[in-house]
């Protein structure tokens, strides 16, 4: 097992390191040093040739009846019909199969019963959002203690890539043996706390001293999307919070070479010059697919040379995963799937989980077919006796042989830089072999030794571990699908039945989504069009659509006589037709947590970078006719985050998903929520604590980002000669100043509206949206002098002191009042319906009909800023819109079709074809999983090991952890 | 009812209640849109109300009257009644001091929700305004956290407004879920259980249930016999379900929960109301042969399974009432349920959209919540003999752009006034500030 060392923490010398690397270098040591003293075991001879074995060379050599020579620690010679060496003592291998040594590039360090945290186990915490105060704001100069370890360093706990793994860890006698079992003879340590974890270190598994058995002591450099490692107060707490601390530190790494020491010295950020520079490679576990995508981004943003850690995720998306330069360690830790009691027990997995476990085992294939050099690994396989039934697994499922014998050892030997010592068994290379007796990929055959630096390591309790391995195979025979006989490869058309097994059919989430091709030319008829622009509603009306523009709307339209294209021509006689609906306020497509709740401003943190593309919400908003959301941060300070206004392109991946056109804005908040009234009397120390200080906050830091502002200017004419800082909460603050960001603001009572308007007044800021602004309508005069648009619920009231205000009224009367009203969801539900919401505004207050459709179309559209596209339906603008069975504001109308720039994303009719698709797909993955032992218990503590597996299969995506929640500002 | 019976039968009314109250009140309502609810509509029809009753519904009454109403163009409907609220007993969610929900302990039967409803409440008139007439506030906390009263929404004090003290008992059916979740990833890794253990756990609990019913019976036994020296106040208080007078309201959601429930109901000679009700759809047939009638809460739930399709919580009202199952909508009580109690209509109106008839909508908010709470004879439809509560709204009840003109309840002119009301009033009235 693995334990502390007894190296202290402080022993650090890097000369050490560099030492012992050129030391594995030399060829042949003294052999005076072999010399062991009086009354120790004398070394043996290590001089061999192993005869007349099938020598796996390397994945692209095979020889046979070859000889393979060992000097040392080192190969001499491998060649077919070669006589052994005089001298050498001889090994016997007919019939048996050499291999290079295997190398695992990912092999997490943590202490005994604490699994490491692979980062799939983010944001159970549901504390996530809460924070206390004092934290000083990352960069911010100021005289507190920096949240840190003690003494200098990195300014967040989770700033550790000054952290090596060899001041604590160094492989136990038990674990390298248990490895060299496995057939590995080099494995990467990896940290595993914090985000930026700092360098790992590259091991052998034989038995000599440790600094022999380091061949490479700073290895590469790791990062994981791992959010959760921040202490609960601490910043940052959310995913988007994760991401803009990697973009920060590297910014400040940057600025720092340039101008070293000009921020005071920080041992975290000294560490990541090499990574910057291009020296050292950066291992990245994003933890999920969508993060896969992100992470890379910011990598190529900053010239990094990443490596990804696969989350076995990658088929939900393999057209973004595609796009990815870097090569993947791919953990062959696949679920398996539990053999549950009940039908219920089936009924109530979801199908998503199913997919992931069907697809898990293809995903390897995916990532080679795809072109990406991929190296396999037990990370997160807590049974290592299952790896090689796990690889055959993947074999099964599409994975090359060669392939997969490349990702245990060529790749990770280049991955680590050791190609020059490993990965192959040609002469000069480290004497790491495995000897198999027969095929490592057949599952019987048992690896009967194994050699580290040209010492053999006999398995001699070979029999137990077979028996082992039998007694494992009943086990699993209840917890696992494909038993080991299945895992004898068979041509597909031998067995068919076993076929059925070895065969997918789990679909792809995006063959659910809509194909994102529309007709070239289309034209609807005789439908009652709400334009919601200067035509009013039209009767009997037609719309004409060309490659995703409104070309006209008008009565009896025809066809363009210049080429159509493709043409489709729908008869809409008896519905109505709107402008897709846009929601000004949403949060329903945020994963990883909505707030950064940590610190009262947190400028720099983007939606943007968590745009979830993969949740079902997508479609429920769309088969409610929305076609734009506004994805805010939430209010839990008083400058939150960045926020993304999207499209709801439901298919597309985030990026695509972003309406581009839009411009950018941000999250700000007052009232209750900033001052932390309702988080327990525990928190009480964050500035701001009452509506006296909000403003304050907001005059400091508007302030600081004119200074900010001006030292970036005089850089720019040459009166500052030194290149000032990037800090990226300043630099959102000042394209606030500069009227580049629009402040979108959660707000309740009249006084802190108008304190606040008057306060950006100053600093000449003209507010974007006051959102929620329930006593707005106090002061509806005042918000329509400043030209802040008002984007409120229609009618919520009452849920907590600040809203007692709050009347169903106030969009009515903000709108008679010159206000630019729009009516927002803040709830997953509720942007389902957003048409119903409209006509509350007829009820309350009596705004006509079509205005108050207007108040979730083309008001939000003009508080955003994006009604040259979209809003109403006029000539030149996107086509998104909405064809309803009815009136849109009558509540026995039902959406039956949404369209988005001229494609088709909701269709009422295909919905059921849909439903019955997913189904029926569920039911064939159920009883796929069910093939066997479904009778017997599923108490995943019958079995400690396989129940990782087991657990893993109830390990929802990170797309998907918050499916069927409702997600508001407060969370 | 020929008009010659109607008429005699209304004399005959009008003359045993002369001689009873002198000064008698009538009340002529004329020309609406008559929505009785168990009978056919009525176009332009009348409505004759003395004192706290209806009289006569029919499509003309030309009797003199102490007031007439023409209703031109307007409709008259039953006024709603909120199944299953917190209305009453808080005022803002999030300020503990106005939350008067929940109370402490497993088994507290004589728990009585009526008893702290505050008249004076904000909420009270907000609802009102949109056309409910009648509460049902239910308590909160245990596993039968108590009975549940009837209210109307209007009255000087707190026996004014109460209609009914006790309408049933809530049971909190426990959770039937099977949890897989890995117990490395729960957040208390010590609180996870197998699989087994939570079905057994389940067991457990509801034995703990028969075994409390069984109790309450022998204990109404041993003081029928007076075997029993002193008198206990949980026991007594379940005398009402002990004598068959009082149903069970059982608050269950999940499939299997309510699974288990049906299971128990078999077997158990008591007059079970399904409340919550997310997943009943999947057990309609069983809660039709059993005649549990189901209280919806979950109109504007989203879908929780990721096979089922986006309507799926729109459209499982229909699916209930195909098989037989009588279906009463609830805005439930949860955070937001009884500051937003005045959207119930739009509640049942969202399952007519997806499939329900309109008329079983409406019942669902007017007749069937009055069935279940054992006052049908006196409210949920416009007839003679029934309550005058009695709403009138501008357009379809079911339809947001509506809005509801006039109100009585118990024959009394409601007002239509509120919190928010006044200050749309008051803030309309702000003199325009020129920029």
């Amino acid at each position: 097992m693995l334990c502390f060392s007894k190296q202290t923490p402080c022993a650090r010398n890097p000369l050490k390191a560099t030492y012992l690397a050129v030391a594995c270098l030399v060829a042949f040591r003294v052999l005076g040093q072999d010399i062991q003293p009086p009354g120790h075991d004398p070394l043996p001879v290590d001089y061999h040739a192993l005869v007349g074995a099938r020598l796996i060379v390397s994945p692209s050599l095979t020889l046979t009846n070859a000889t393979l020579v060992l000097k040392g620690e080192r190969v001499l010679m491998a060649e077919s019909n070669l006589l052994p060496p005089e001298g050498a003592r001889v090994w016997d291998m007919k019939g048996k199969t050499l291999y290079p040594g295997f190398i695992d590039p990912y092999v997490l360090m943590a202490t005994e019963g604490q699994a490491p945290k692979t980062t799939r186990t983010l944001f159970h915490d549901s504390a996530s959002h809460q924070a206390t105060g004092h934290w000083n704001f990352h960069g911010m100069t100021g005289d507190e203690l920096d949240p840190g370890d003690k003494g200098p360093g990195g300014n967040y706990h989770t700033l550790r890539a000054d952290y090596h793994v060899l001041d604590e860890w160094s492989l136990e006698a038990d674990e390298r043996r248990a490895w060299r079992e496995l057939g590995f003879t080099a494995i990467h340590l990896s940290p595993s706390k914090g985000i930026w974890r700092g360098s790992g270190a590259v091991s052998l598994t034989g038995d000599t001293s440790p600094n022999r058995l380091v061949v490479r002591g700073q290895s590469m450099q790791h990062l994981a999307l791992d959010a959760s490692a921040s202490s609960p107060d601490e910043y940052p707490r959310s995913l988007m919070g994760t991401l803009s601390l990697i973009r920060q530190s590297l910014l400040d790494t940057q600025h720092h070479m340039q101008s070293p020491h000009a921020e005071g010295f920080d041992s975290s950020m000294e560490a990541l010059v090499p990574v910057l520079q291009g020296r050292k490679r950066v291992v990245i576990e994003p933890g999920s697919v969508l993060m896969a995508h992100r992470s890379h981004q910011i990598a190529r943003d900053f010239d990094l040379k990443p490596i990804m850690v696969a989350s076995g995720q990658e088929w939900r998306r393999p057209d973004l995963i595609k796009q990815l330069d870097a090569p993947w360690i791919v953990p062959v830790n696949f679920p398996q799937a539990p053999s549950l009691k009940e039908k219920a027990d089936w009924d109530a997995v979801s199908l998503d989980l199913l997919r992931q476990w069907d697809w898990a085992p293809e995903n390897p294939s995916l990532l080679v077919a795809m072109g990406k050099r991929v190296a396999l690994s037990l990370h997160g396989l807590h049974d290592r006796k299952a790896f090689r039934k796990r690889v055959n697994q993947a074999i099964d499922r599409g994975l090359d042989r060669g392939a997969a014998l490349a990702g245990l050892t060529t790749i990770p030997a280049e991955l680590c830089q050791l190609s020059e010592s490993m990965g192959t068994l040609s002469p000069g290379k480290l004497a790491n072999l495995i000897v198999v007796e027969g095929d490592y990929f057949d599952p019987e055959a048992r690896i009967e030794a194994t050699w580290v630096l040209g010492r053999r390591y006999a398995h001699d309790h070979a029999d137990a571990t077979k028996e082992q391995a039998k007694g494992e195979d009943q086990n699993t025979v209840e917890m696992e699908e494909p038993t080991a006989e299945d895992m004898k490869p068979l041509a597909p058309s031998e067995n068919p039945t076993q076929d059925k097994t070895h065969r997918r059919l789990a679909r792809s989430p995006l063959q659910d989504r809509p194909s994102s091709q529309g007709p070239d030319t289309l034209l609807i008829r005789h439908a009652t069009i709400w334009t919601c622009g200067p035509q009013g509603i039209l009767q009997d009306a037609d719309i004409l659509i060309q490659h995703g523009h409104i070309l006209e709307v008008g009565q009896s339209l025809t066809l363009p006589p210049d080429d159509l294209g493709s043409c489709v021509i729908i008869d809409a006689q008896g519905k109505h037709l709107t402008p897709g609906l846009i929601d000004a306020h949403s949060h329903s497509m945020i994963m990883g947590g909505v707030n950064e709740g940590t610190m009262p401003s947190t400028a720099m943190v983007r939606v943007s970078d968590v745009v979830n593309s993969e949740t079902d919400n997508l479609y429920y908003q769309l088969a409610g006719g929305l076609t734009t959301a506004n994805l805010l941060h939430g209010s839990a300070n008083p400058i939150g985050g960045q926020n993304a206004v999207i499209k709801l392109r439901w298919g597309a991946g985030p990026d695509a998903m972003i309406f581009a056109e839009a411009p950018a804005g941000i999250k700000f908040a007052l009232g209750e929520n900033v001052k932390q009234s309702n988080w327990g009397e525990a928190r009480t120390t964050r500035f701001p604590q009452s509506r006296m200080g909000v403003p304050v906050f907001y005059e400091n830091r508007f302030t600081a980002a004119l200074a900010y502002q001006q030292t970036w200017q005089a850089f720019h004419d040459g009166s500052n000669p030194k290149r000032p800082r990037i800090d990226l909460e300043l630099e959102a603050l000042v394209e606030i100043l500069e009227g580049e960001r629009l402040i979108h603001c959660h707000s309740y009572r009249q006084d802190e509206i108008l304190v606040f308007l008057r306060v950006m007044e100053q600093f000449g800021i003209q507010v974007g949206t006051l959102q929620h602004v329930l006593e707005g309508y106090k002061v509806a005069d005042e918000i329509a002098a400043h030209g802040a648009g008002a984007s409120c619920f229609s009618d919520w009231w009452a849920y907590k002191f600040e809203v007692l205000d709050a009347i169903p009224y106030a969009g009515s009367l903000m709108h008679q009042r010159g206000a630019l009203v729009s009516f927002n969801s803040d709830d997953s539900d509720l942007a389902r319906r957003l048409y119903l919401e409209a006509a509350k505004a007829v009820k309350y207050g009596d705004t006509p009909p079509e205005e108050a459709l207007c108040f979730v179309t083309l008001y939000p559209a003009q508080q955003l800023r994006i009604d040259r596209w979209v809003g109403s339906l006029e000539a030149g603008k996107h086509a998104d819109f909405v064809l309803w069975s009815g009136s849109p504001l009558d509540t026995s109308t039902i959406c039956l079709e949404t369209w988005i720039e001229g494609v088709r994303y909701f269709d009422r009719h295909e919905d059921r074809d849909r439903t019955l698709a997913k189904a029926r797909e569920k039911a064939a993955l159920v009883a796929k999983a069910q093939g066997k032992g479904s009778a017997t218990s599923s108490s995943p503590d019958k079995d400690e090991h396989d129940a990782s597996s087991f657990d893993l299969f109830f390990l929802p995506a990170l797309e998907k952890q918050d499916e069927g929640r409702i997600l508001h500002c407060d969370d | 009812m020929t008009p010659t019976q109607l008429l005699l039968r209304l004399l005959a009314l009008i003359l045993g209640w002369t001689c009873l109250q002198p000064q008698a009140a009538t009340l002529l309502l004329k020309d609406a849109t008559l929505h009785p609810v168990n009978h056919p509509i009525i176009e332009r029809g009348d409505m004759l109300i003395i004192d706290e009753r209806i009289a006569m519904v029919a499509q003309d009454i030309n009797l003199p009257a102490d007031q007439t109403i023409v209703l031109e163009g307007l409709h008259a409907y039953p006024g709603m009644i909120a199944m299953t609220t917190t209305l009453g007993l808080l005022e803002i969610n999030s300020v503990r001091a106005t939350l008067d929900t929940t109370e402490v302990g497993d088994w507290t039967p004589e728990v009585l929700s009526w008893r702290a409803v505050n008249p004076s409440s904000e909420l009270l008139p907000v609802a009102r305004a949109n056309g409910i007439t009648h509460a049902q506030p239910i308590p909160l906390g245990g596993k039968l956290s108590g009975q549940s009263g009837l209210i109307q929404l209007q009255g000087w004090t707190l026996e004014e407004l109460l209609v009914k003290p006790t309408t049933g008992y809530h049971l909190f059916w426990p959770d039937a879920t099977i949890r897989h979740t890995p117990k490395a990833l729960l957040q208390d890794p010590s609180s996870w259980k197998s699989p087994e253990d939570q079905r057994k756990n389940h067991q457990k609990e509801v034995m703990a249930i028969t075994e409390f019913f069984d109790a309450a019976r022998a204990y109404a036994k041993a003081v029928d016999h007076d075997a029993s020296p002193t008198r206990i106040p949980g026991w007594e208080a379940m005398s009402a379900w002990v004598e068959g007078e009082l149903p069970l309201f059982v608050h269950a959601n999940e499939r299997r929960q309510i699974r288990s429930l049906l299971d128990w109901a078999r077997s158990q000679s008591t007059r079970v109301i399904l409340v919550g009700g997310r997943d009943a759809w999947m057990l309609a047939d069983e809660l039709a042969e059993l005649k549990i009638p189901v209280i919806y809460e979950h109109t504007f739930t989203l879908p929780h399974q990721d096979t089922a399709s986006y309507d799926v919580q729109f459209t499982a009202p229909s699916v209930l009432h195909r098989a037989g199952v009588q279906v009463t909508f609830s805005e439930g009580s949860d955070r937001f349920a009884a500051s937003a109690l005045r959207n119930l209509p739009y509640a049942a109106a969202q399952a007519m959209a997806f499939g329900l008839p309109r008329e079983e909508a409406i019942k669902g908010i007017t007749l069937y919540p009055a069935q279940l709470l054992g006052v049908a004879d006196r409210l949920g439809s416009l007839e003679s003999g029934k309550e005058a509560s009695i709403i009138i709204t501008d357009g379809p009840l079911l339809d947001i752009r509506s809005k509801v003109t006039h109100m009585w309840i118990k024959g009394t002119a409601s007002s239509l006034e509120s919190r928010h009301t006044r200050l749309y009033e008051t803030y309309s009235k702000r003199p325009r500030k020129e920029p």
